[in-house]
């Protein structure tokens, strides 16, 4: 005991030193900020300060002219820049200008005509901002700069998403950069309650992370929580919206995803009216929808946009391919192990013709023909588009007929895994499908060794997880678990359009009428 | 508290509704129709006033105090060192009665499923997804039977309405042959099970809304000898007199059902399905059991025991009977007033000295103050 003691306050202590060594280092590197935080009046200084703490990079232009008599430089970064305006609205009129000593005020009123503009004194913020794609103009004899905002990069146009296709419905989808799909956001909810908050993310990335939400209809605490998780991130980069979910989500533990991703701009706006909060990452052309069920995940922006009744009808069939997904295989090697009794007797005749020369169990064969799909899946995923399709041929046809042929596995334990396979593309999410495809395999092995028993011990466990998650304080298994009879109407149906008088009860905040009731159409 | 989850009186109902019929609708056909006959339908709805005084007792007293489960206001009713050993009463009648549960769970699935898998695996496999809700507290317990209670009610439906074309309507005739004394005989087993409603004392401190406690439950106990009641006539119309002979006359009537020569051979699905209302039932008790034992050692938090507490009960399981032959028997001669004797008479007893001491203390203070 007292040596796990001693242990213990060891490494209490070397946590506490680094801790400490961390704050140094930061307060260093504060101090060195501070020690160069104003700009000097001598300009070829501040060019060289700027030169220095970019390390002589190539791409920053300095270019240097002259304001009547005194002299005057342009910086900025040549790839984020819109030179043609920067020679149109800031050199040409600035060059042209004869009067001396102007104030910058006056520089800013009457020359520069471009509309983000201010003013910066601190040398720190005008690297950053150079940075971040903006311009900087610095004056000989003054103490400030200005910066001027002409950025422009190149950049995808908007697209249709690959990841979700519909038949019927927009066709745009989110692109990387953060502004087109905010104005892609605006376009749709055309009303001063879309809030939209911008904060920076990553040490050294410095992306840009928005929370967007509609006030009155999301629920404030929502956005306070969403706010301090995004505050707690304390990471070098953000790369893709997938960084930000790992550290925002509720269970790290669980393989289902808590954080719904679409590149669907009308998704957001549905989600949003709901009461749902958004996360944009810049750079990526994902957003993450918070709070998430597991009904979204099973939920495709098409049933909203097709009758009710076909909707209805095209969820439950969605309920049925996930349970294919997760339990057929399992339920197959299951009835083949332990209850033979249940298939009639043409049925189990034909299996075991076919079984006659494989030599394995029906476990092993299930687990080898699961990870030889899986194999299969991924291979087709990361080719080239031309050599993906070779690679199906090659799986399904020539690897599929000649195991058969070769008797090392049955055809029907083909089929078997085909259909769970093409059931689990049907799941509209790609990360939710994922996610129920490996626990397929846990649950093959349980029905292996304890028929439809092990099955169902597998099944609850996954429920009683399920249960126990939660997205944003939401409870994951949304308005059926625990039962808000109200909300039920979007999730095991798709309910009329003329019957969604309410939003969800568990995202919605004070505004919970969402239109007026008895809009039953019909003659008069 | 010792739990921060908060549940709904209906959702107390709902894991009430599969903790008392999951193993009774297995058994209780065989067991009532060896006393009460052909009038066994009738046996569940006699039961009930048990059920009742269970409610009754465990919302009476949980109103006397509010926070608190009877492991710990048997102390304040009857003073610390007989509060504390009726309280261990309880932890032991748990230990027990979890463990008959469990290893009628097992007998039931070893002895006409998988014949060849040992029991301890099945035991410890249940026990296993069991500790898994335990530990994630009440709220998830009572989701989980919140989709699972669906599935139990829709395989009862299921299989009654298929046995339809089987059944010998005349078979129940004549009605009250030998009076009703025989089907007031053959409720003496089913008003063990409906004892085990005073299991609701642990839940009643994590309700959301008490007053709507009482309006469930008994909804909940209705429903529960409505199902009992349709089960032993379906039963009885089906196999008549020989039912008493039947180990699991649901199963066994299960296999009589045939729709288009497909739906054949089900008592397999039927007996995967049931397992989620036994997974409900043992998760019940087991939880209670936890808790009961936490709030007897006065812990701060119930989650270290979970695990420990799941092993000694697939022992308790292993050590309950020797047979399933064992276990019917004490079902049908011990069970009746072992049950009964924790879910009801206890309680009475602290019910009546509770309400006599607060008498006295009024009393007391009315004297006072004049």
């Amino acid at each position: 005991m007292r040596f796990l003691k001693r242990f213990l306050q060891k490494r209490q202590q070397k946590k506490q030193q680094r801790l400490e060594k961390q704050k140094n280092q930061q307060q260093q590197m504060l101090q060195q900020m501070a020690a160069d935080i104003q700009l000097s009046t001598d300009i070829n200084e501040n060019i060289k300060n700027i030169q220095e703490s970019f390390h002589q990079s190539s791409d920053i232009l300095f270019r240097t002219f002259s304001i009547g008599s005194s002299q005057a430089c342009i910086v900025y970064v040549s790839g984020l820049t819109n030179e043609d305006r920067i020679y149109e609205n800031v050199l040409t009129p600035l060059m042209e200008a004869t009067e001396e000593a102007h104030s910058l005020q006056e520089l800013i009123e009457k020359k520069i005509s471009v509309s983000e503009i201010k003013q910066v004194q601190t040398f720190h913020e005008v690297i950053n901002d150079l940075a971040g794609g903006f311009q900087a103009l610095l004056l000989e004899g003054h103490q400030s700069a200005i910066i001027i905002g002409l950025p422009k990069w190149e950049k995808r146009s908007i697209e249709e998403p690959t990841a979700e296709q519909v038949v019927r419905g927009p066709r745009e989808g989110f692109t990387e950069t953060i502004d087109d799909n905010i104005s892609m956001l605006r376009r749709r909810i055309r009303s001063p309650r879309l809030t939209i908050q911008m904060k920076k993310s990553g040490a050294i990335t410095n992306t840009a992370v928005v929370v967007a939400y509609i006030n009155g209809v999301a629920n404030d605490k929502l956005v306070t929580e969403v706010n301090s998780r995004l505050d707690r991130i304390n990471i070098d980069g953000v790369i893709d919206s997938g960084y930000i979910e790992e550290l925002i989500e509720d269970n790290p533990y669980s393989p289902f995803p808590q954080v719904l991703n679409t590149e669907r701009p009308d998704v957001i706006a549905a989600y949003l009216l709901e009461g749902h909060v958004a996360v944009l990452v810049d750079g990526s052309p994902f957003v993450m929808i918070v709070p998430t069920t597991i009904y979204s995940l099973l939920q495709s922006s098409e049933d909203y946009y097709e009758r009710y009744i076909i909707g209805t009808i095209i969820r439950w069939m969605r309920y049925l391919f996930v349970v294919i997904a997760l339990l057929f295989p399992s339920l197959y090697v299951a009835i083949l192990t332990f209850h033979q009794e249940m298939l009639p007797t043409t049925l189990i005749l034909s299996i075991a013709d076919s079984r006659e020369m494989v030599p394995f169990p029906a476990l092993i064969e299930a687990l080898l023909m699961e990870m030889m799909f899986e194999i299969l899946r991924e291979a087709g995923i990361r080719l080239p588009k031309q050599v993906g399709q070779a690679v199906g041929i090659v799986g399904a046809l020539i690897i599929g007929e000649a195991a058969v042929r070769a008797g090392i596995v049955s055809a029907p334990m083909v089929i078997v895994v085909a259909v769970t396979g093409i059931s689990s593309f049907a799941i509209p999410r790609f990360n939710a499908g994922i996610s129920i495809r490996m626990l397929r395999f846990p649950i093959i092995i349980l029905a292996g060794s304890l028929g439809l028993l092990g099955i169902m011990l597998g099944v609850i466990a996954i429920v009683v997880h399920l249960c126990s998650l939660r997205s944003f304080g939401m409870p994951y298994l949304g308005p059926l678990a625990p039962l808000q009879l109200k909300d039920i109407k979007d999730v095991l149906m798709r309910a009329p359009r003329w019957k969604m008088d309410t939003r969800p009860h568990l995202t919605g905040g004070t505004d919970r009428e969402r239109q007026a009731s008895n809009q039953q159409p019909g003659p008069n | 508290m010792i739990e921060k989850g908060r549940i709904s009186s209906l959702q107390l109902a709902i894991i009430m509704y599969p903790t008392i019929i999951a193993t009774a609708i297995l058994i209780v056909p065989a067991v009532t129709a060896t006393s009460a006959g052909r009038d066994m339908w009738l046996s569940p709805l006699w039961g009930t006033v048990t059920g009742f005084l269970s409610i009754f007792l465990a919302i009476k007293l949980n109103q006397y105090y509010p926070d608190k489960s009877i492991v710990e206001y048997s102390s304040d009713i009857i003073g610390k060192f007989f509060g504390k050993l009726v309280g261990l009463g309880y932890l032991f009648f748990l230990f027990h009665i979890s463990g008959v549960i469990i290893r009628e769970y097992a007998d039931f699935v070893v002895g006409l499923f998988i014949a060849q898998t040992p029991m301890p695996v099945v035991i410890a496999g249940m026990i296993a997804v069991a500790a898994f809700a335990v530990r994630a507290g009440v709220e998830v317990i009572a989701r989980s039977s919140e989709l699972f209670i669906p599935i139990v009610i829709f395989i009862i439906f299921f299989i009654l309405v298929l046995l339809i074309p089987e059944m010998d309507f005349l078979k129940i005739q004549p009605l009250f042959d030998g009076g009703i004394w025989p089907s007031i005989k053959g409720s003496a087993t089913i008003q063990a099970w409906y004892s085990e409603f005073f299991l609701i004392t642990f839940f009643l401190p994590f309700l959301s809304d008490k007053k709507r406690a009482v309006k469930w439950n008994v909804i909940c106990l209705i429903l529960i000898a409505v199902s009992l009641s349709f089960t032993n006539l379906a039963t009885y119309l089906l196999f008549g007199a020989l039912t008493e002979e039947l180990s699991y006359p649901l199963i066994s009537a299960t296999r009589y059902i045939s729709v288009a020569d497909f739906f054949e051979n089900i008592e397999s699905v039927v007996m995967a399905l049931w397992v989620a209302g036994a997974y409900v039932k043992i998760t019940a008790f087991y939880y209670t059991f936890v808790i009961g034992t936490a709030q007897w050692l006065k812990l701060p938090n119930y989650r270290p025991l979970v695990f420990p507490i799941g092993i000694i009960l697939v022992i308790s399981g292993l050590w309950a009977a020797q047979s399933f032959t064992e276990v019917k028997d004490s079902i049908g001669k011990v069970l009746p007033f072992y049950l009964p004797l924790f879910g009801t008479a206890i309680p009475f007893a602290l019910l009546i000295i509770a309400a006599l001491k607060k008498k006295i203390i009024a009393a007391h203070q009315s004297s006072e103050q004049a």
